[in-house]
């Protein structure tokens, strides 16, 4: 059995310098279109048109994306004449609501976090990108980030999903069972708006209209780097991203 | 002594005239002061030291029948009395509260006083007659009362097997007696110790075999225990902490009255054979109880643990006095002295619980309960403490004689012979499993019944749950924090009995004068005082009386190592560390708050009975690990269909034949019927064949005689 | 230990005349068969309703067709039953059964085709018919503890957004409720595992381990945590909304199910996508399913706790979805499928860069292999550990790799290709031991052939167009099938006179394997149970929907 001892040394450190360092490989986000310009007016309509969740606005010819709804179809990319532009970065964690500015969680908490995650209705892109922070790549343990079983010893929630109605319920029992200080992250764009299943009589349109959301990791899915931002800047260490708002309105029912 | 006996007949017609209700009254206050009288003649004699003898009627050509009152006899009595006091008690509160049942208390109030009194005159009696009079009355009243309830149980085999393994038992120990007397002058227990000096080996172990077999069906005893779970389950519950707590002690008092003192053992192998029948009864007893769920089945398997425990100290003790080692002999015996007056007091406890238990939920299922801790608070507490001391945990009594019991058999260093020694350890690993086992067991108990979730459908009525026995319970309560708190008080008391069965002091051994001690009088060596006076165990001595608080077990020159405890000091330190815990948590956490959530379970609506774990799944693995002991049979496991692929219902029954059943009994019952079947087949009819046996029988006949 | 080669499956052919003659025979009067539409090749039309359990049961025992699934439509004035078979090599089988609005008991068919079971429990949960000697109807994906009798969601008259405000105020915890458990003993008892899964990161799943205190006798699973209602929200969507909703329901498989539900419109509008978008569509699928299967070897190392095992699969994994994403522009390859063929097309340069991704993938996947069969330790816990005998997996129809690794060969790819996958050369692994060992083993063949085959199309593209114009008027039937990573999966989909979506089903894979791990897996031990999870590799939001 020792093999896999050298197995694995033979394969060497794979670990990204993030977030030491930007990292900067091929692959590791979809990226995400940005605020374009285009060459007139219809343009621009086309562009908000072919939005199926209404992330893109578009006032005159400028069109600006909310990143929130954006559910990485990739029409505005494949699908216009002139196509979006795109930007390949993934710090896109947007913070705090319009009440308040987001409070990052305390002292000891910065090194050692624990993190309960559930799944509430997820389509399992998500979740398997959630899983994706525990392999070589990106192992989240070098900074201290840990996945707890139970909500007893969890500081930070992370829902992924549209908040289906048969998982309301286990949702808000799990909330109610963290101790405080806790802090929920609603990562993907199911859980901040809906994504591609809105608000009906089975899905809640979001994380927002269940619990308190303390933050928001928007992408559909949001690659591994998006999250492992975005608890980062749960324990303080990184800030949010403070370019687009996020749209209450999810798909049209 | 006398008062009792006028108090106990006055009880006993009384029950008879008064009507229901002040006949249930009378019996709880006559038979209450009864058991204070028991408890005092037994004390006095203690205190006092010497015997006291009543002498009754002769019996033309038997002999004189007549009662002798002497250490040994005074603990047996004073422990009766021990256990009938809170069982009046709880008689009086059952009383109380109407829940007496269907059957005629006045009848129960009778064979009630009738049963005190054969005990009283079979432990103080004074010559074979006497004694095996008094066995006879009882158990004959044991049947009775056991069997009371038989209008509306359907089973009285459980009774009718008490009987006739009484009956036999009696019958081996009615010979016993009859060897032993053949060359003795009269029949009175001086003249019978005189005749046993004289008895040939092969008579020896005659006795000994049908004495203690013959006391041990009485005593619980592999392999003539089988009627004690059936008998117990069976028994109404006012009368089963009798059971557990009076007659199963005289099963030993019959043994150490004749095998121990009227018939001493001159060769270590009858005390192995003790040691290990005790040992074997002890692990078989527990196995049965971890995996049993109905309480009372369960409590009685436990007794057989507890008698088994008893017998190997007893069995330990005839090896090592066998051997001439006279003060680990005392020591043994001590132990197993200490261990029955422990039983006593925490078995009733735990019956009288499970009696109310039952009156309460209707149930004695443990499937079937759970969550009693908010119905019957007071209860809980006290069957929390009956928990603990059977378990062993200090500073209860059970811990303090188990600890003397497997240092008794530690003793066994001293011995001579490596295969005893061997054996002993044996013993000692057997009786290390069983108390492991003990406390899986009771924790078993106490979570799956008071603990946890409700998982049956019962209610319980306010009018049953309005007066818990406090006063019944509680008593016992206490006692056995005494007794495991105050060991130092105890064995010299008991050492009192002892002492003459063996010849030696157990006390002087166990218990070190500590508080007297000083160095200037040398009661103890001085480094060893000024050891242990820096471990704190002169501490109290000017204001404690007594020796010291302090049990001590100290070895050979070959092997001085030394084991001691002092439950109370323990008890005082736990206390300490207790508070001081309590202290330093409540100023570290004063400034967070204190939320009450609900339980966690995954995020389900509600945690239901179903999903709670069982008192069966608890003890699941115990059944697994021993299958070969258990070998259960899987009777059925029909599956009904509804629809082929979708299998509604798994039903499952698991059968078990008893281990001793299905190595002894059946086989040697099988073997009786085998024969009898064969020699059936002489029976067929034939007049010219009966003819030729006529003949053949006198050939033979005249044949012997010619050769003769 | 020997490591079973892989089989070519070889399910049989049907003959078409004779199941044809067969039922004709049998059925007489009762049927009437004709040729089908929208991709059903024989459409058994039936004229009573009390011959379906019996025309059923023969044609999955007797004429060897295997289930595919059950689709019910509500019209104006009468139900419209479709029960889809397969008949290997010759094509879909459906049996129609229209029954009159009031109506509302039908036959069940799940005592003879027991694989219809939780078919027929979905239709009865969502739009409220009763199938008639159906052994256990209710609780399914509306929980009884939490939700009112007769809701029927998906019937007409209730709206997607209706009641929002209302639903969780009417849905509560119904205090009566008993779960109905399977084991009758006193000391029997069912250990709850879930919704929220206490394993770490997983989906959300419940289950009741039927126990009396050591083996799990039985496990009764409570799905349908993450049923969002995708088929009532896809009605009166637009075709490329319904397209995204197939996309995104199970997004592990999203460009299968895409691919599935772009063949159904494809099919109603007879439409033929071009040369170039086949091969393309078998790169990437077969690109997806070679990730898959590596996400679930990671997860079965990951289960038995072989952490350097795990970690090492899960940088193959890692790499893949660089790969796909540096390939399509997406880690998932979300957005790539559209009605009559790709959104974009791929230059020789990235085709060659995925090709050597997939090639190191599949060599690092041979080392891993290797050294896991040579870990007695890992072995011993897959062994035997929850097995499926061949009978129970034909009986019950499970599909995809669990399925093979029992001995039942199906293969959509084979048995009735699309994607002129008939012309490429693969085998399709098969075991019969039915073990989590087994399992695994077809998991690797399966990756390597979908190496395979990236590699054939790649080397068959030609130029060509991508994509053909769409045309959006038409209206009808059509019916979409794709063999998932996880099984086979069909899109049912029927268009208005407007082109817009009027009833979307999707039969997927895994709500086929469930049932069959509900009632294949029995009597293991409790710590067994992660693993024999991950051996089955099964989506619960692909079954939920």
């Amino acid at each position: 059995m020792s093999f896999w001892f050298w197995h694995g040394l033979k394969n060497g450190i794979r670990t990204t310098q993030y977030p030491v360092m930007p990292d900067l490989t091929v692959g590791v986000t979809p990226g995400r279109p940005v605020k374009t310009l285009f060459a007139n007016s219809q343009e621009a309509e086309r562009a908000s048109g072919i939005c199926p969740t209404g992330a893109i606005v578009s006032h005159g010819n400028e069109s600006a994306v909310l990143l929130g709804n954006c559910v990485h179809c990739q029409r505005c990319r494949t699908s216009l004449p002139q196509a979006m532009d795109w930007r390949e970065d993934y710090e896109w964690t947007i913070g705090g609501s319009d009440q308040k500015e987001f409070e990052a969680l305390p002292g000891a908490y910065v090194r050692s976090t624990h993190i309960m995650v559930v799944d509430a209705g997820d389509c399992g892109a998500c979740l398997r990108e959630v899983k994706q922070l525990n392999n070589p790549f990106y192992n989240m343990h070098r900074l201290g980030l840990f996945l707890t079983a139970t909500p007893r010893a969890a500081d930070v929630l992370l829902v992924v999903g549209p908040v289906s109605e048969n998982m309301r319920g286990p949702l808000l029992k799990t909330y109610e069972a963290m101790p405080t200080p806790k802090k929920v992250i609603a990562v993907g764009a199911c859980a901040i708006s809906g994504g591609v299943f809105g608000h009906t009589f089975m899905s809640a349109g979001g994380v927002g209209s269940v619990l308190p959301v303390d933050l928001k990791v928007p992408g559909d899915p949001p690659p591994p780097l998006a999250i492992l931002h975005g608890l980062l800047v749960a324990t303080g260490r990184k800030s949010p991203s403070r370019e687009e708002s996020v749209a209450t309105v999810g798909a049209s029912a | 002594m006398v008062l009792f006996f006028i108090l106990a007949l006055l009880g006993l017609v009384l029950c008879k005239l008064l009507g229901g209700h002040s006949s249930a009254r009378a019996l709880a206050i006559l038979s209450s002061a009864c058991s204070l009288l028991m408890m005092l003649s037994g004390g006095a004699i203690l205190v006092g030291g010497h015997a006291v003898e009543i002498p009754l009627w002769n019996i033309a050509g038997m002999g004189a029948l007549g009662l002798r009152l002497d250490m040994l006899s005074a603990i047996f009595l004073f422990t009766a009395g021990l256990v009938y006091l809170p069982v009046s008690l709880f008689a009086g509160n059952l009383a109380r509260r109407r829940l007496y049942g269907d059957y005629p208390i006045r009848n129960y109030g009778m064979l009630h006083f009738a049963l005190m009194i054969s005990v009283v005159v079979l432990i103080s009696a004074d010559g074979a007659l006497t004694f095996l009079i008094a066995w006879e009355c009882m158990s004959i009243l044991c049947y009775l009362l056991v069997n009371y309830e038989q209008s509306h149980r359907s089973d009285t085999r459980a009774a009718y097997i008490l009987l006739a393994m009484g009956e036999a038992g009696f019958l081996a120990v009615v010979v016993a007696f009859l060897i032993l007397g053949r060359g003795a002058a009269d029949w009175s227990f001086a003249g019978l110790a005189a005749a046993a000096a004289q008895l040939s080996n092969k008579s020896a172990w005659a006795v000994f075999l049908l004495g203690f077999f013959g006391f041990g069906v009485k005593a619980g005893l592999v392999p003539v225990n089988f009627w004690l779970p059936r008998s117990y389950t069976a028994a109404p519950p006012i009368f089963v902490p009798v059971l557990a707590g009076v007659t199963l002690n005289l099963g030993f008092y019959g043994i150490l009255r004749l095998n121990v003192q009227l018939a001493p053992p001159h060769d270590p192998a009858m005390g192995m054979l003790a040691l290990v029948v005790g040992s074997v009864s002890a692990l078989v007893g527990i196995l049965y109880a971890t995996t049993d769920n109905d309480m009372k089945t369960m409590l009685a398997h436990s007794s057989i643990e507890n008698a088994g425990i008893i017998v190997t100290g007893i069995g330990a003790a005839m090896v090592f006095s066998a051997s001439r080692d006279l003060v680990p002999a005392a020591i043994a015996l001590v132990a197993a002295l200490y261990h029955m007056v422990n039983h006593s007091v925490y078995k009733t406890l735990l019956f009288q619980g499970t009696g109310e238990i039952e009156a309460t939920t209707g149930t004695r299922e443990m499937d079937r309960l759970g969550g009693l801790v908010r119905v019957l608070p007071v209860v809980s507490v006290i069957f929390l403490v009956g928990c603990l001391s059977i378990a062993a945990v200090p500073p209860f009594n059970g811990f303090v004689s188990e600890w003397l019991t497997l240092q008794s058999l530690l003793r066994s260093a001293v011995l001579a012979s490596p295969g005893v020694r061997i054996l002993f350890a044996l013993c000692g690993a057997a009786l290390a499993l069983t108390a492991a086992l003990a406390v899986t067991c009771f924790v078993k108990v106490y979570a799956m019944s008071f603990l946890g979730i409700r998982r049956g459908n019962w209610h319980g009525h306010a009018r049953e749950r309005a007066h818990p026995p406090r006063a019944a319970m509680g008593y016992l309560a206490v006692a056995c924090l005494l007794l495991g708190v105050l060991p130092t008080y105890v064995v010299p008391v008991l050492n009192l009995a002892v002492q003459p069965l063996t010849g030696a002091s157990a006390a002087e051994a166990l218990v070190p004068p500590f508080f007297t001690a000083t160095a200037e009088n040398r009661q103890l060596p001085p480094a060893f005082l000024e050891d242990f006076h820096n471990l704190g165990a002169q501490s109290g001595r000017s204001w404690i009386p007594g020796r010291g608080l302090v049990l001590l077990v100290r070895g050979s020159e070959q092997n001085p190592v030394v084991f001691a405890a002092s439950p109370a000091y323990s008890l005082v330190a736990l206390v300490i560390f207790l508070v001081v815990a309590w202290v330093v948590v409540s100023r570290a956490t004063r400034k967070r708050t204190l939320a009450r959530k609900e339980l966690w379970a995954g995020g389900i609506p509600k945690l239901l009975p179903e999903m709670s774990y069982t008192a069966t799944g608890f003890s699941n693995p115990v059944r697994v690990v021993f299958q070969a002991i258990f070998r259960p049979n899987i009777v059925e496991d029909t599956r009904e269909t509804v629809a082929v692929h979708f299998r509604t219902a798994i039903h499952r029954r698991r059968e078990e034949t008893h281990l001793v059943d299905r190595l002894l009994f059946h086989p040697v019952g099988d073997a009786i019927n085998w024969t009898a079947r064969f020699l059936a087949g002489m029976h067929h009819g034939r007049l010219n064949a009966y003819v030729a046996y006529s003949v053949g029988f006198l050939l033979v006949l005249l044949l012997l005689f010619r050769l003769s | 230990m020997s490591i079973s080669a892989p089989v070519v499956s070889a399910a049989e052919r049907v003959d078409e005349r004779k199941l044809v003659e067969g039922i004709q025979e049998r059925f007489g009067p009762g049927v009437s068969i004709s040729r089908g539409e929208g991709g059903i090749s024989i459409s058994i039309a039936l004229h009573e309703a009390g011959l379906l359990p019996e025309l059923s049961k023969c044609l999955f025992w007797e004429m060897g067709c295997s289930w595919g699934g059950f689709v019910a439509e509500e019209h104006e004035s009468h139900w419209r039953l479709s029960y889809v078979f397969l008949a290997s090599r010759l094509g879909w089988i459906e049996v129609l059964l229209h029954v009159p609005s009031g109506a509302h008991r039908i036959p069940s068919i799940s005592s003879g085709v027991h694989a219809a079971d939780w078919h027929e429990r979905e239709v009865e949960d969502l739009f409220g018919l009763s199938f008639e000697g159906h052994p256990r109807l209710g609780d399914f994906i509306l929980h009884d503890q939490v939700w009112p009798e007769g809701v029927a969601p998906h019937r007409k008259p209730h709206r997607k957004t209706m009641d929002v405000q209302q639903t969780h105020l009417r849905h509560r915890p119904n205090p009566d409720w008993r779960p109905l458990l399977v084991v009758q003993d006193p000391g029997a008892f069912a250990m709850p595992v879930g919704p929220v899964y206490e394993g770490g990161i997983g989906e959300s799943l419940h289950f009741l381990l039927e126990t009396v205190g050591e083996d799990v006798v039985r496990a009764i699973p409570r799905l349908f945590y993450n049923f969002r209602a995708v088929e009532k929200i896809a009605e009166g969507r637009s075709v490329p909304e319904g397209l995204l909703l197939a996309e995104r329901f199970a997004a592990t498989s999203a460009f299968a199910h895409s691919m599935g539900f772009a063949s159904a419109i494809e099919r109603l509008r007879n439409v033929e996508v071009p040369e170039r978008a086949k091969r393309l569509r078998v790169v990437l699928a077969e690109l997806e399913r070679l990730r898959h299967h590596t996400a679930t070897i990671t997860d079965i190392c990951g289960s038995t706790a072989l952490a350097v095992a795990a970690s090492q699969a899960s940088i193959v994994e890692e790499e893949l979805l660089r790969a796909s994403c540096a390939f399509s522009g997406h880690r998932y390859l979300f957005g790539l499928n559209k009605v009559g063929g790709l959104s974009r097309d791929f230059g020789a340069m990235a085709l060659g860069r995925l090709q050597r991704s997939v090639n190191e993938a599949a060599e690092r996947l041979h080392v891993l292999e290797d050294r896991l069969y040579f870990t007695s330790s890992f072995l011993d816990r897959l062994e035997d550990a929850g097995v499926v005998i061949p009978e129970k997996a034909r009986d019950l129809n499970l599909l995809g790799p669990v399925g093979r690794a029992s001995g039942q060969g199906h293969d959509l790819r084979q048995e009735c290709a699309y994607n002129e996958y008939e012309t490429y050369e693969f085998e399709v692994p098969r075991e019969s031991e039915g073990d989590g060992y087994a399992r695994l083993r077809v998991l690797f063949q399966e990756a390597y052939q979908s190496a395979r085959m990236i590699t054939q199309a790649i080397d068959r593209l030609e130029a060509g167009p991508v994509l053909v114009p769409e045309d959006r008027g038409s209206s009808g039937v059509g019916m979409g099938w794709v063999e998932a990573p996880n099984g086979a999966a069909l899109h049912w989909v029927r268009l208005d006179n407007s082109g817009r979506i009027e009833r979307y089903h999707a039969m997927t894979p895994s709500f086929n394997n469930w049932l069959g791990f509900h009632v294949a897996v029995e009597e293991f031990a409790f710590q067994d149970f992660p693993i024999i999870l991950a051996t089955f590799g099964l989506s619960a939001t692909e079954c939920d929907r």
